[in-house]
């Protein structure tokens, strides 16, 4: 049998069914945070979690204003490095006292810092290899990612 | 004019949704349990098509439910429930993506990209148009989306994107060209 062309498949596609399911239960996950938003407006000492959010909120708006407003010209290994530790380190502080979600956290760190080291060295021969500077750039993200990933107590994570 | 996604439903299966939301406007979890189970694939699919990550879906679609637990007496009944709550989604899955954006594309403003075509191959759920549709670049997979599978108009696309409506004609003319540079080269 013929494909059919490109409209006719596009037609086709469009009409069928645009349901998809999760591969997991998301319910349990939506119905701890409806209670658990529930109990914490019954509660009038609950005020802290609300103002801790309101922090990391504040400190997410100042790095996303310095990133983009105060540093838009990074462009080589040295600048997004620099830059990169400074916001590691300040995350790092931030969470000293709050407990890990997850308890390997730091091994999957690790594994991103040798990652970091093995495209840094593929840049001391190559600097402006655009596609190795986004390369490192993303597994930048990554460690930033994780550290306020298992820090967040995030009820998408129940 | 959005396409109303609650067409197919006849007034048979119309009531028993209005009753369920009169229920959940009174508070009632076992309600909006089922209101979930009820519309959780039309979400999720509609949060996978425009995220082009299971994982991120999966965030939004939970985020979705739990702002609509929050925002329910806001529905007044003006529109078809299926229709808010799919305008609740996409500005909702937008809103995720903008403050998902990597450290990278916000320096240098790079467009984030779609999955590649073997993760694409292997998404469960999606149909063949979908697996090609999540492997736009994200520019173009939101306009396609929102405008092919969602029905919006493309003022209403440059409002939510906040781009000039002649991009968002653009956007889409380039999605579907790729689409069929893909579709033609299967």
């Amino acid at each position: 049998m013929s494909k059919p062309d490109f409209e006719q498949f596009l037609k086709e596609s469009l009409e069928q069914t645009k349901e998809v399911a999760p591969k997991r239960d998301l319910w349990p996950g939506i119905e701890r945070a409806i209670v658990t938003q529930g109990n914490q407006q019954k509660q009038p000492g609950s005020f802290w979690p609300k103002l801790t959010g309101i922090a990391a909120c504040t400190v997410a708006g100042l790095l996303a204003w310095q990133v983009v407003v105060k540093q838009p010209q990074q462009n080589s290994m040295a600048d997004i490095s620099a830059f990169f530790e400074q916001q590691k380190q300040s995350l790092l502080v931030q969470y000293e006292s709050q407990p890990a979600l997850t308890s390997n956290w730091q091994e999957q760190l690790q594994e991103l810092e040798n990652a970091e080291q093995a495209v840094k060295v593929a840049l001391q021969n190559d600097p402006e290899n655009a596609a190795l500077l986004r390369m490192l750039a993303q597994v930048y993200q990554q460690q930033l990612d994780l550290i306020n990933k298992v820090h967040e107590p995030r009820w998408q994570q129940i | 004019m959005l396409i109303d996604a609650n067409q197919a439903l006849s007034d048979k299966e119309q009531k028993p949704i209005d009753e369920l939301i009169l229920r959940v406007q009174q508070g009632d979890q076992s309600a909006f349990e089922q209101l979930y189970r009820k519309h959780e694939k039309r979400v999720y699919g509609l949060c996978l098509r425009l995220l082009a990550s299971p994982e991120y879906a999966e965030d939004v679609t939970q985020e979705v439910f739990v702002q609509l637990w929050n925002k329910i007496s806001q529905f007044q009944g003006q529109s078809q429930f299926s229709t808010w709550l799919h305008s609740v989604t996409s500005n909702i899955a937008i809103s995720y993506l903008r403050k998902h954006k990597n450290w990278l594309q916000k320096v240098v403003s790079i467009e984030g990209s779609g999955m590649d075509e073997q993760t694409s191959s292997m998404c469960e759920g999606l149909n063949g148009l979908d697996k090609l549709v999540v492997r736009l670049p994200e520019r173009a997979r939101l306009v396609f989306v929102l405008h092919a599978v969602e029905g919006y108009r493309h003022e209403e696309i440059a409002s939510m994107l906040d781009m000039a409506v002649g991009s968002s004609k653009s956007q889409y003319h380039r999605a579907r060209q790729l689409l069929q540079e893909w579709y033609d080269n299967e």
